[in-house]
Formats: structure tokens, sequence, C-alpha cells
């Protein structure tokens, strides 16, 4: 049995923009690519690392007022920002990081998602960019 | 040196200055409505008159 466990409410920050309040859901997944290194004589399978592939996806309530999710993203497209998100809202402690992705790209965005009697939201991702966890 | 000042709360405490972090792209948040440049537009170079532009 888990001996720590926490309700899912992370805190987003795109672009210096905090998203929280529009954001429902978020996943940043840190990959090094894996380079297969086997050689005659292995028994197994070897990997070595290669280079970071990291990604970020949130979904988000689209809206369009002033200020809000579609003009924070609108002119990000085809650019790279920065990115942060965190467990909590609670202060940056070893207990609760910042994740952060720097250079990060927004290579999609769909302006309009639409559903009749449903509330609209989209999901993005953020490709590639530095990836930092502080603590402090 | 560029600087800004905030216009929303989602980036910060209005009327303060914004410092932005390393990535940040400005011109977004200036468009998106979250920050306006404080920078001036430079004024054009006075010509003092002379005999041949008078």
């Amino acid at each position: 049995m888990a001996t720590s466990t926490y309700l899912s409410n992370p805190t987003v920050t795109v672009n210096s923009v905090a998203l929280t309040g529009f954001a429902t859901a978020a996943t940043l997944t840190r990959t090094n690519t894996a380079q297969d290194t086997t050689v005659f004589g292995n028994t197994a399978r070897v990997y070595s690392a290669t280079i970071e592939d990291n990604e970020l996806t949130v979904s988000l309530y689209m809206t369009y007022g002033a200020s809000e999710t579609y003009a924070t993203l609108a002119t990000l497209v085809g650019t790279a920002t920065t990115v942060v998100v965190k467990p909590t809202s609670s202060a940056t402690s070893a207990t609760n990081p910042a994740f952060t992705l720097t250079n990060t790209y927004l290579e999609t965005l769909p302006v309009l998602n639409a559903t009749l009697g449903e509330i609209s939201s989209i999901d993005i991702t953020f490709r590639g960019g530095t990836y930092t966890a502080a603590t402090s | 040196m560029s600087k800004y000042t905030i216009v929303s709360e989602l980036v910060g405490t209005p009327g303060e200055e914004f410092v932005p972090d390393e990535g940040i792209n400005i011109d977004a948040l200036i468009w998106g409505g979250f920050i306006k440049s404080d920078n001036k537009a430079p004024k054009s170079a006075k010509t003092e008159p002379t005999e041949e532009n008078q």
C-alpha cells in the first residue's frame, strides 16, 4: 500500500502565465532516448542514453476571453517557450518540486474544439526542451 | 534594456515590473495583454535649420 499519496491538483504555468485555473490534466514525461549498443558476446540487449526528448501534455478549457487560454497560446504556435508544472500550489521544495521545460516547442494548437452541449477543451503538447526539477 | 509591467494577475501582481525568465516569449505575452512594454518609441532626430533646408 502506498505510504504517500496526493490528490492531483498541480499548478501549470505556460510562458509565465498561470493556467492552473483552466487546466484539468497535465502529464510531463521525461525521456532519454535509448540507443541499442548490444554487441557480440552479450546475452541480453544493452541500451545507452543518447539525448533527452521530453514532453508535456496539458488539457485545458478553451476560452477566448481577454488574457485567457487562447490569448496565452495563439502566438506560441511554432515557437519555443518555458513551461513549469508542480504537484501542488505549495512552495517549491523537495516534496513539491517545480518541473520545468525550457525552450520547449509548441507544434500545434487546436484553435477550436467544439461539441454540442459540452464545454470546449483542448489538449496541447510541448515537445523537447531542457528538463530541470527545482527543489527550492 | 527593455522593461515591462505586469497587466494580468495570471502573470503576477499587476503594476509590478515583469522580469522574464529564460526562454519566455515576450511578444506572446504582450500580444495576449498579459504585460505591457514600458519602452517609449524613439524620437526622430531633430535637424538644425541650415541654409539648404530653409
